[in-house]
């Protein structure tokens, strides 16, 4: 094919990615590292990376720690997987974003790595749990772990995890007894892209920060991010306009309605089917606002083809 | 002269296989025009869109069709397996050969229209055609799940297939001694089923399909389930029948079946149980 590094025959298996350091090396020689890394990519991961324990001990609070949800565990690896695709961004009608679907491979790609771990190395290896369990707090933060492994920076959009390579990506990660070389942390980071710099300086503004000044707010300084503020209950209100919210939001004035019939178009409205059909196709439900994502320019030359 | 390089469209689709589709074709995106209602053509959801992708699989096993528990059936969805390979084969498109690629999401906009009809793209790929009983089927396999991808890539498109699955010989047989077809037979429009239909000459040449009425059995104990039972829970005076409404069996396997979506996808396979054409041309034993 045009573009794949290993001809027509990558179409008919999984292709490797090419922000992969080091899982070009014969299969033979390869070192753990490599090995495990190539299993997460095989199984669908866009990219992946490797933390230590250690790391996350001075960032985070006691009981949210990787050792603190795996004992002994000493490292962790994370797997980014593909959001929407080029042609998801393209569609004029907003509403295929709102609902497309993901594959969320990054989790799959973190099981795969798993089994890997736990019967090639024989030791413990679990999946990092990540979905909020008091209010919006996960047990363990899957963006702290994403930079930790050397994956992505934070950002002025939503302090979303931006990839150099691929900007928006979604992560998912394993917690390990087996001590692995960790990936260094990025040197530069990948927010404010160049081209942001740039439109700061003439007009003081970068492209999310415009688009959004609603949620978003931050200032630039020589080149990087010197301020950024996140109204995160502002945009949860915004992109997650159908799910375990809406739901709620919905049921709590349906059964405040004493009118019957009112309470009857509540039920079967657009709004609350929706919102239904959200909670049970979560993956085609994440988020239904992209704006400051859609404007950004990190990971945007895969998103220009033809 | 195609654009591609020689070989894209047939690797695209060795791909498909390879990622658990059971079939694979290719719909030229014009070709939605004639048939689609405007914002529900391929290029109202991709500019410039060129091609469709259609992959079918994920369908019921031998065994389950052979399960004597109708449980088995309801709860053993595979929806999600074939729409993981429609989203793979978009990822590839786009990294592997450079062109856009829209993976159709299976919900809907709003109401019960989908983006794009999946039924239209599996007939115009040349992987289905409809049958009395409504769903396509495809003449090898029979029923099988859809998925379809937008693309801009030029693709080598299929042409329609030639054979349809439905009539089989068998309900060809049945039409000529009983005027009737298995499917007609057990889900009669006449006689509270959905399904109607006249054959001549061996082929259908008047169908009729209640939709409506059908969405009520297949889907019974997914959202409209719900939303019926909290009217009627809300509209209850009474606390213990109210009580009784929420932890009844129709609610509780309600909720089951909105939280595991993909294996709860419907609750009725009677037109498909007794369909020739439906379980595929290989026989187990």
């Amino acid at each position: 094919m045009a573009r794949g590094p290993e001809g027509p025959a990558a179409l008919a298996g999984v292709r490797r990615a090419p922000y992969a350091p080091d899982v070009a090396t014969p299969a033979a020689s390869a070192t753990r590292e490599e090995s495990i890394k190539a299993v997460g990519l095989e199984a669908g991961a866009r990219v992946v990376g490797i933390a230590t324990v250690e790391a996350f001990r001075e960032r985070v609070p006691e009981g949210y720690r990787p050792d603190d949800i795996l004992p002994g565990a000493r490292s962790v690896v994370v797997a980014g997987g593909d959001g929407p695709t080029a042609g998801a961004w393209r569609c004029p009608d907003h509403r295929v974003m709102e609902i497309t679907g993901y594959d969320l491979r990054e989790n799959v790609a973190v099981h795969a790595m798993c089994d890997h771990i736990e019967r090639a190395y024989r030791h413990h290896a679990i999946q990092a749990p990540s979905l909020p369990v008091h209010g919006h707090a996960p047990p363990m933060s899957m963006m702290l772990a994403a930079e930790l492994a050397g994956l992505g920076t934070r950002s002025f959009a939503a302090h979303i995890i931006l990839n150099p390579e691929y900007g928006l990506l979604y992560y998912a990660a394993l917690i390990t007894t087996l001590p692995l070389a960790p990936d260094p942390p990025l040197d530069r980071p990948a927010c404010p892209h160049p081209g942001c710099v740039a439109m700061y300086k003439r007009i003081g503004t970068t492209p999310c920060l415009r688009v959004c000044p609603a949620c978003l707010s931050g200032t630039v300084k020589d080149g990087a991010i010197a301020t950024s503020t996140y109204d995160r209950e502002r945009c949860h209100s915004r992109a997650q306009t159908y799910g375990i919210g809406s739901f709620q939001k919905a049921l709590h004035e349906i059964v405040n309605e004493d009118d019957p019939a009112r309470r009857r178009t509540m039920i079967y409205s657009d709004f609350f089917t929706k919102s239904l059909e959200a909670l049970g196709f979560y993956r085609d439900s994440i988020a239904q606002c992209f704006e400051c994502m859609r404007v950004c320019p990190v990971g945007r030359k895969h998103r220009k083809l033809r | 002269m195609s654009e591609l390089p020689p070989g894209a469209t047939a690797a695209l689709k060795s791909a498909a296989l390879k990622a658990g589709a059971a079939v694979c074709g290719i719909a030229d995106a014009r070709a939605f025009d004639e048939h689609a209602p405007p914002r529900h053509r391929p290029a109202d959801l991709l500019p410039g869109a060129r091609s469709v992708v259609v992959v079918g699989g994920a369908q019921p096993r031998a065994g389950d069709w052979a399960a004597t528990s109708r449980a088995v059936l309801e709860t053993m969805g595979t929806t999600e397996r074939i729409q993981s390979v429609g989203r793979r084969l978009a990822q590839l498109i786009e990294s592997e050969l450079g062109y856009y690629a829209l993976f159709v999401p299976p919900g809907t906009a709003s109401g019960d229209t989908p983006f794009l009809s999946l039924m239209l793209a599996a007939e115009l790929a040349g992987v289905g055609s409809r049958s009395l009983a409504g769903p396509v089927l495809n003449s090898e396999h029979g029923f099988l799940y859809w998925s379809a991808v937008i693309t801009t890539a030029p693709l080598e498109v299929d042409g329609r297939e030639v054979e349809a699955a439905c009539p089989a010989p068998a309900c060809r047989e049945m039409w000529e001694r009983e005027a009737t077809t298995p499917c007609l037979e057990v889900c009669p429009a006449s006689r509270g089923g959905c399904l109607d239909g006249r054959l001549e000459s061996g082929r259908a040449v008047r169908t009729f399909y209640d939709a409506p009425r059908c969405h009520t059995r297949v889907h019974t104990h997914w959202i409209g389930g719900f939303q019926k039972v909290l009217e009627e829970a809300l509209n209850e005076p009474d606390k213990d029948k109210r009580k009784m409404l929420l932890y009844g069996d129709f609610f509780t396997r309600t909720l089951w079946a909105v939280t595991y979506s993909s294996t709860n996808v419907a609750q009725c396979f009677e037109c498909m149980r007794v369909c020739p054409a439906a379980h595929g041309k290989k026989e187990l034993h």
